[in-house]
C-alpha cells in the first residue's frame, strides 16, 4: 500500500525541479490504445490503456519511467532507475502512479505473437534528481526488422522529456525470449536499473485441440517456445531469469549527485530478476522499500518449482552492463532449445539442441532452457553463476547471483 | 545531459561525416600486397605512435605498419586470395622489445631470420633484423594475425590485426553460396588498459603486471565511438585508418565479419535485425565440410577474444505492420510493384508489399514533447526528412534508419570515465535512391 503522506512530498519535491527546470508544463498523458474511449469510471471519456472494446489481438500497455528505491539481499536499499506498470491509470492519476515507482526488475512484460502493441511511455521524472531532466525510451531488444522510430535509441529517433508520454508500436510477427531496457544514456540508466523481461509466446499454442505437428499431438493448453512443428519446444511451466548486477557505488554516486565511477563500475550485487539469494527465492514481491515511501516494487520472484515429470521453461537473458555470466544447474541436465530469439534448427528443419550443465551470456543476450524433471528425484536443486565470487551480496560472502528449483512429487 | 550526437557535433566535423569522399567506407580497407612471381608479399614493419582517444587525452600504442607508412592499429588488414602463396616481411623499427607474427588458423606457416623466440622467430629492433613468415592462404574466411612475443603485452599495446581470405567466387564468403553477399563490413574489437600504456611511454617495462589489467577505452577497428563514424583515411587520425560507419539499402545482404582482437569478450548487439552467423575462425558452420547447415541466427554476436565470427545481416522493414516509407496520404508517394519473382516485396526497392500504405498506427508526440538525436531525420519513415527545432537532428542526409551495432556490456561505452563512446558504431539503412558506394551503388 502507498504511503500516501510520502508521496505527496515526492510529488510537490518533483514539481518544484520541473519548474526550475523545463519549461514544459505537465500536460495530461496521451495514452494511445485502441479501443480505450473512457477513464476507470467507465463514464468519463478519456483513456486509462484499458480498452473497452477488447480486441484479443491489440495489446496495450503503460509503463512509467522514473527514479525509486530496491532491496538488496543483504537489507540495503540502493537508489535506482527504472519502469512502472501503470496500465489502467487515468490519464489525471498517471503521472502521480507512477513517480517513485521505479521496479527492480522492470515489470515483466509477456506479450503474444500476432499482437499489436501499444506501449505508452510516461516519463514521470526524477524525485530525488529534480537536476536531471532525463529523457527516456524502451529499447526492444532484438526486435526483429525494426524501425528506427520505436527502437528506442535516444540517438538515431526521439525520447520522452519529462512530464510528456510516447506510445511505442509493435507488430509481434515472431516468438521469443527479448528483452527491454532504457537507451538514453544507456551506461548510466541501465546500471540504474532499467531493465525488464520481455518474451512472445507462439502462435502454435493457439493451435486447435488435437493438432497432429509431425506426430506430436498438440492438445488445448500445450505451449512452446517457438512455432517449431513438431513439439520439440514443448514445455510445462515458463519463469524468466534476468542476469544482471548493480555496483552500489554507482547508485550511491547518483542519488549524492556525484560524479558517476564508469570506468570503476564494478557490480558487487550480482542479481537474478533483481534480487540476491536468498530473496530470489521469496516468492511474490519483496516488502516494499522504507525509502520510496512504501511502492511494493520488486514482484518478479525467481522461486522455481515444478512437479516431477514436468518440463520447465527458462527463459534466461543477461542484461548486464559490465560482464560476462555463466550459469550452472546443479544436478539437472539444462537442454539449450533456442538462443537469441531464434530456436535451435538444423538445416532441414530439425529441431537440434544441445544438453549443458552450464550456459554463458553476455549482456544482452538470452538462451532458451528447458529442464527435463522426467525422473529426477524430488528435493531442491540449485541454478547458481559459476562465477562463484558472485555469490555475494556485496560483502556478505553468500548469496547472489543464485536461485532454487523445486521438484515435488 | 550528454548525446552522442552533441559530443559527435562539437567535433565540428560533419563535413566529412558520410562521406562525400569517394570511396569513403567503400569496401573493406586493407593492403593486397606485391606479386612476387609465386605470390604475394607483404612488407611490414612495427614501430609506436600515439594516437587520439575522444575524451581528449593520447595513448601510446605499438603497431603494425606497412613499410614505408606509419604505424597503424589495428594493423594492417592483409587481403589475400585463396590458395596464393603469402610472404610477409617483418621488421621491428623502434620498439624496445623483440616482436612477431602468428597466423592463427593458417596452415604450415614457416618463419625464417630473426631469432628463435617461444612462439616463432622474433625480430629485433637492435639488429634490425627481418623475419620472414610463409604460408599458403589455404581457406577462405575471416582470420586474425598478432604478436607471438609477450603477446599478453604486445597485443594490448597493439601488435594485431585482421586477415581476409578471398573465396574463388567474387562476393562469395567461402565456397558456399549460402555466404553470398552484396556488401561487408569488418569490426575489429579491442581494448586498451592505458596504466600499462603509460608505463611502456615511460620506460617502466618492468613495472607492467598483466595480472591487474583494468581497461577502460574500448575499440572498434582501432577508433573509439564517436571517431568510428568518420570515413577511412580521416587526416585527423593517421594511426587508425579504418572506419566503422556501415550502410545498406534494403533487400542487400550484407557481410559481417568480427574480429576478437584483444583479451576480453564483447557481446556484440546488432539492433535492428538477427545476424545469420555461419563462419566461426574462418570455418564454415558445417556438419558435412559443404554447406553452413550449422548457422545460427542471434541479435547478439558472443565475440571471444582471439575468435572470429562471420554472418549476413538483412533488413527489409517485414512485418512492421505500417508502411515504413509512408504514406500516399502523408505525402511519401510511391508504389510496391512485386512482379518477378513474386516474394512479397518490391522488385526495386524491397519494399514489404503487404504494409504498403498502412499508416503508422500511432501519433508520434508533439516536437516540445521530445528530445532528438543528431542521427534523427525529423521523419519516421525511410527516405523522408522533415523539419526540425534548430539545433537539432542534421547528420542524417538521406532520411536513412540508424541503427548503433555495439558492446552490449554497456560500461564499454565510454572513453576512460567519459560517456558516450567506445565499442560502437552505426548501420545506415539508407534509401534505395540514395547513393552510398559509387563503385558499388
Amino acid at each position: 500500500m502507498k504511503n500516501f503522506k510520502m508521496h505527496k512530498l515526492y510529488i510537490a519535491m518533483l514539481a518544484t525541479g520541473i519548474g526550475m527546470f523545463s519549461t514544459n508544463t505537465i500536460a495530461v498523458p496521451f495514452i494511445q490504445c485502441p479501443g480505450d474511449n473512457f477513464l476507470s469510471d467507465g463514464v468519463t471519456p478519456g483513456s486509462n490503456g484499458v480498452p473497452e472494446v477488447v480486441d484479443p489481438n491489440v495489446k496495450c500497455l503503460h509503463l512509467s519511467a522514473g527514479d525509486g528505491f530496491a532491496t538488496m539481499a543483504d537489507g540495503r536499499e540502493l537508489y535506482i532507475f527504472s519502469f512502472g506498470d501503470i496500465t489502467g491509470s487515468d490519464e489525471a492519476n498517471a503521472i502521480d502512479d507512477g513517480i517513485m515507482f521505479a521496479n527492480l526488475p522492470a515489470p515483466t512484460i509477456v506479450l503474444e505473437q500476432g499482437q499489436e502493441v501499444y506501449l505508452s511511455l510516461t516519463n514521470v521524472g526524477m524525485v530525488l534528481r529534480p537536476d536531471l531532466s532525463d529523457a527516456h525510451t524502451v529499447h526492444f531488444h532484438g526486435f526483429p526488422n525494426a524501425s528506427a522510430i520505436f527502437d528506442g535509441l535516444p540517438d538515431t529517433a526521439i525520447s520522452i522529456n519529462l512530464g510528456s508520454t510516447m506510445t511505442y508500436y509493435y507488430n509481434l510477427a515472431q516468438p521469443g525470449t527479448f528483452m527491454y531496457h532504457c537507451h538514453v544514456e544507456a551506461s548510466e540508466h541501465m546500471q540504474m536499473g532499467m531493465l525488464g523481461n520481455l518474451y512472445v509466446k507462439a502462435a502454435q499454442n493457439k493451435l486447435p485441440d488435437g493438432t497432429n505437428l509431425n506426430g506430436f499431438i498438440h492438445n488445448a493448453g500445450n505451449e512452446y517456445v517457438y512455432n517449431d512443428g513438431d513439439g520439440s519446444t514443448f514445455y510445462d511451466v515458463e519463469y524468466p531469469i534476468q542476469l544482471t548486477g548493480m555496483d552500489p557505488d554507482f547508485h550511491d554516486a547518483n542519488e549524492t549527485v556525484q560524479p558517476l565511477p564508469f570506468a570503476n563500475m564494478k557490480d558487487k550485487y550480482p542479481l537474478i530478476n533483481g534480487r540476491g539469494y536468498p530473496d530470489t527465492v521469496i516468492a511474490g514481491p519483496l516488502p516494499a522499500p522504507v525509502k520510496n515511501g512504501g511502492l511494493v516494487t520488486q514482484t518478479q520472484d525467481s522461486n522455481i518449482t515444478a512437479v516431477q515429470g514436468q518440463k520447465i521453461l527458462l527463459r534466461v537473458s543477461s542484461l548486464s552492463v559490465t560482464r560476462f555470466y555463466s550459469l550452472k544447474s546443479l544436478g539437472l541436465d539444462m537442454q539449450v532449445v533456442g538462443m537469441g530469439a531464434k530456436p535451435l534448427r538444423t538445416a532441414a528443419d530439425t529441431a537440434n539442441p544441445y544438453t549443458t550443465n552450464t550456459i554463458t551470456l553476455g549482456g544482452g543476450e538470452a538462451i532458451d532452457v528447458i529442464i527435463d524433471t522426467t525422473g529426477v528425484a524430488p528435493g531442491k536443486y540449485f541454478l547458481y553463476t559459476s562465477n562463484l565470487n558472485n555469490l555475494s551480496n556485496n560483502t556478505e560472502d553468500f548469496g547472489g547471483m543464485m536461485t532454487e528449483i523445486e521438484i515435488t512429487l | 545531459m550528454y548525446s552522442l550526437s552533441k559530443v559527435f557535433k562539437r567535433a565540428s566535423l560533419i563535413v566529412l561525416f558520410l562521406g562525400c569522399t569517394p570511396g569513403a567506407n567503400a569496401a573493406i580497407q586493407g593492403v593486397t600486397g606485391t606479386p612476387d612471381g609465386t605470390g604475394v608479399t607483404f612488407n611490414l614493419t612495427t614501430s609506436t605512435s600515439n594516437i587520439p582517444t575522444p575524451d581528449g587525452n593520447s595513448v601510446r600504442m605499438w603497431g603494425y605498419g606497412v613499410a614505408g607508412s606509419p604505424m597503424q592499429y589495428p594493423g594492417p588488414t592483409l587481403i589475400i586470395d585463396q590458395g596464393t602463396q603469402v610472404t610477409v616481411n617483418l621488421t621491428n623499427t623502434n620498439i624496445p622489445m623483440k616482436v612477431s607474427m602468428l597466423f592463427p588458423g593458417q596452415e604450415g606457416v614457416s618463419a625464417t631470420g630473426g631469432t628463435a623466440g617461444q612462439f616463432t622467430q622474433e625480430s629485433s629492433s637492435v639488429l634490425g633484423d627481418t623475419v620472414t613468415y610463409t604460408f599458403t592462404a589455404a581457406n577462405p574466411g575471416t582470420y586474425t594475425y598478432y604478436s607471438g612475443t609477450q603477446p599478453g603485452l604486445q597485443i594490448e599495446m597493439g601488435l594485431m590485426g585482421a586477415i581476409i581470405v578471398r573465396s574463388g567466387t567474387a562476393d562469395q564468403a567461402y565456397n558456399d553460396p549460402s555466404t553470398q553477399y552484396d556488401r561487408e563490413y569488418l569490426f575489429v574489437l579491442s581494448e586498451v588498459d592505458p596504466k600499462v600504456h603509460q608505463d611502456v611511454e615511460f620506460g617502466l617495462l618492468p613495472m607492467i603486471n598483466n595480472t591487474v589489467s583494468h581497461s577502460t577505452f574500448w575499440f572498434m577497428n582501432g577508433r573509439l565511438g564517436p571517431d568510428t563514424f568518420f570515413p577511412d583515411n580521416s587526416s585527423f587520425l593517421p594511426n587508425q585508418p579504418y572506419g566503422s560507419l556501415a550502410q545498406m539499402h534494403p533487400g542487400e545482404r550484407v557481410l559481417i565479419r568480427v574480429v576478437g582482437g584483444g583479451r576480453e569478450g564483447h557481446p556484440l548487439h546488432l539492433h535492428g535485425n538477427n545476424i545469420n552467423v555461419f563462419a566461426r575462425d574462418g570455418r564454415l558452420m558445417s556438419s558435412n565440410g559443404v554447406s553452413a547447415d550449422l548457422a545460427v541466427s542471434d541479435y547478439t554476436i558472443q565475440a571471444l577474444p582471439g575468435a572470429t565470427y562471420d554472418g549476413i545481416w538483412e533488413w527489409t522493414g517485414e512485418q512492421l505492420g505500417w508502411d515504413i516509407y509512408g504514406t500516399n496520404a502523408g505525402g511519401q508517394t510511391h508504389d510496391c510493384n512485386d512482379v518477378a519473382p513474386v516474394d512479397g516485396f518490391d522488385d526495386v526497392t524491397s519494399e514489404y508489399c503487404a504494409d504498403h500504405d498502412v499508416e503508422i498506427p500511432v501519433v508520434l508526440p508533439e516536437k516540445q514533447e521530445t528530445a532528438f538525436g543528431g542521427f534523427y531525420s525529423g521523419s519516421p519513415f525511410l527516405g523522408a526528412l522533415s523539419d526540425l527545432p534548430p539545433g537539432e537532428g542534421g547528420l542524417n542526409l538521406n532520411g536513412g534508419l540508424f541503427f548503433m551495432w555495439h558492446s552490449h556490456n554497456e560500461r564499454e561505452l565510454t572513453n576512460d570515465d567519459i560517456y558516450p563512446g567506445g565499442m560502437m558504431t552505426m548501420m545506415i539503412i539508407e534509401p534505395h535512391s540514395a547513393v552510398i558506394d559509387p563503385g558499388n551503388p
